[in-house]
């Protein structure tokens, strides 16, 4: 666990030692604001939060869910692709800590950049309960729906930098893993075909919209929580099979 | 208990494919504790990846790694404790500062927290980039940057340090600075160098690896690789009044093996090639020949092949 720590803990201080974290999260903020409070005529049909004049954080929730599709893959592309392209992988591999410590090491990193994130758009939710009473179950449901689906981009976008030692085809490669998972629900209506069970229980969205009305279903839980567990041995292995392909 | 359970590294017959292509072949040898061992060969002879798989980076295709009787493959993580291991080039994190550097690695070999600070005192005083270790790993120079790189493989004491290519890139100062410097860690761990500068593991050398086409070629004391494929210890001699006889007073000399005699221009002296022992220097007897029969002696060059020599010799196949 030691290990895991300090390799999680040079992660995310790396994030915060250039320009690019604060960045991301002055965009994501903004972004997050405009589409919440303004109406932006695409993927949610709902009005926004000034149109419809309630005070519903949902579709906060839903755009943070968007919005970390393309925002996350950005986070992760460089977690192993940048390792492997200078060569400082060999050098942290060669080191006494295994496969799975370097993986969990990276993805806990980046889940703390997710988490700073996250603690900045609590001020949404308190503007809100301002301006009107939110319930509490969608609000706490919301947060904890966002913290899954955005590691579970994460460790999807961590997968993908292991395969490559370009940050932009793991940036490219991330982004459509997670907006395939993400949106694979819509895609027969946006057809205008009958939906297909099968797509709804491979998407996030289907199981984020459950988290985030404040149901906590187990299924749903266990559903991210395994695709995680899924990506990260996916990742170790694929770290691991380096030693017979030699890269 | 076997030798090779005793060395502290022992690899056996190792073999290693890339695809079609066979980078190591069957390559033994063993290690003793405290040697300063350097792995020489032409670009692309398996240096690094023999470097690669004793460090537990790739895997071989068939063979074995034991560093002091434990496999590499079944004891990974506790043998990586024993290796300090500097890769190629120093890749190393760009953004970080030389000491946070160093202590990042300190905790990922498991320094106690309260020493961490100690440990990296010591070892930039003993590199010598106490002056750097506030900066910018991306904003030092290379030689600096190499540095930072021994120090990160030596922060934890280890008893094996693995070094690829520790020079190559640096300026002649810089070269000479890092040569000393595996010279003083040398005397009281196990070193092994790969380079393709021969100049390099005579000047900090113990015992030569020679590897080509994925092979070891030879092994040994500079002087035991120059004995082993030196060929004939040699002397070429150009005399002066020397009547039919000189070739069987030279083949009476102890020592000598063959005599040949060489085609030359110069119609008033004769040259020839003595053929001697392997360890046999004849030039102080060749000259007391000369005197005792009244001979002029224009020339005398022992032709001893230099290390160089073999090198070349061994590798342009």
């Amino acid at each position: 666990m030691r290990n895991i720590l300090v390799i999680a803990r040079r992660e995310f201080f790396a994030y915060f030692g250039s320009a690019t974290a604060y960045i991301a999260i002055a965009l994501f903020l903004a972004l997050l604001g405009i589409t919440f409070f303004f109406e932006v005529p695409f993927l949610i049909a709902k009005p926004a939060f000034f149109d419809a004049r309630v005070a519903d954080l949902r579709p906060l929730f839903e755009w943070m869910m968007f919005l970390f599709a393309i925002l996350l893959p950005a986070i992760s592309m460089r977690l192993l692709a940048e390792e492997r392209k200078l060569g400082t992988l060999e050098l942290l591999l060669t080191m006494p800590v295994t496969e799975s410590e370097v993986v969990l090491g990276k993805l806990f990193g980046a889940v703390g950049f997710l988490l700073v994130a996250l603690v900045l758009t609590l001020g949404y939710p308190l503007l809100v309960s301002i301006l009107g009473h939110p319930d509490v179950g969608p609000l706490v449901g919301g947060y904890l729906g966002v913290l899954l689906v955005g590691t579970t981009y994460l460790a999807l976008g961590l997968l993908a930098s292991s395969w490559t030692s370009s940050q932009v085809v793991a940036f490219l490669l991330a982004i459509v893993i997670s907006a395939t998972f993400t949106f694979i629900d819509l895609v027969p209506e946006a057809l205008g075909l009958k939906a297909i069970p099968a797509f709804e229980v491979l998407s996030f969205n289907y199981h984020f919209k459950s988290i985030a009305r404040g149901v906590l279903d187990l299924r749903d839980i266990v559903f991210f929580v395994s695709i995680i567990i899924g990506a990260v041995m996916l990742t170790t292995w694929s770290l691991e099979s380096r030693k017979w392909k030699g890269a | 208990m076997s030798t090779s359970q005793t060395s502290m590294i022992s690899v056996q017959n190792l073999v290693r494919d890339y695809g079609p292509i066979r980078a190591l072949s069957d390559v033994s040898f063993l290690i003793e504790r405290g040697q300063v061992v350097g792995l020489l060969g032409p670009n692309g002879a398996g240096k690094t990846t023999c470097m690669k798989i004793l460090t537990g980076f790739i895997a071989a295709t068939s063979g074995q790694v034991l560093i002091d009787g434990k496999d590499i493959v079944e004891h990974g993580v506790e043998v990586r404790k024993r290796i300090g291991y500097l890769p190629e080039n120093a890749p190393l994190y760009q953004d970080m500062r030389a000491r946070d550097y160093l202590h990042f690695v300190a905790r990922l070999r498991n320094i106690a927290p309260e020493k961490i600070k100690e440990r990296i005192e010591h070892v930039a005083k003993v590199i010598q980039i106490e002056s750097v270790l506030n900066q910018d790993i991306g904003t030092l120079s290379k030689g600096y940057r190499q540095r930072v790189g021994l120090a990160q493989a030596m922060i934890h004491d280890p008893e094996i340090l693995i070094l690829d290519e520790p020079t190559s890139g640096l300026d002649p100062n810089q070269i000479i600075e890092i040569r000393e410097l595996i010279k003083e860690v040398g005397k009281d761990r196990t070193v092994i160098l790969s380079t393709h500068n021969l100049h390099e593991v005579t000047a900090t050398c113990n015992r030569i690896l020679i590897v080509h086409k994925g092979r070891l070629i030879a092994d040994g004391s500079p002087a035991e690789i120059q004995e082993q494929h030196g060929g004939s210890n040699t002397f070429k001699i150009s005399i002066q009044g020397a009547g039919e006889s000189v070739k069987d007073t030279l083949m009476g000399l102890e020592g000598v093996t063959d005599v040949v005699r060489l085609e030359n221009q110069d119609q008033a002296a004769t040259d020839w090639r003595l053929f001697g022992a392997a360890d046999v220097d004849l030039r102080a007897d060749i000259f007391n020949l000369a005197v005792q029969n009244g001979w002029t002696l224009l020339e005398l060059h022992h032709e001893r092949q230099d290390l160089e020599t073999i090198f070349q010799r061994l590798t342009l196949t």
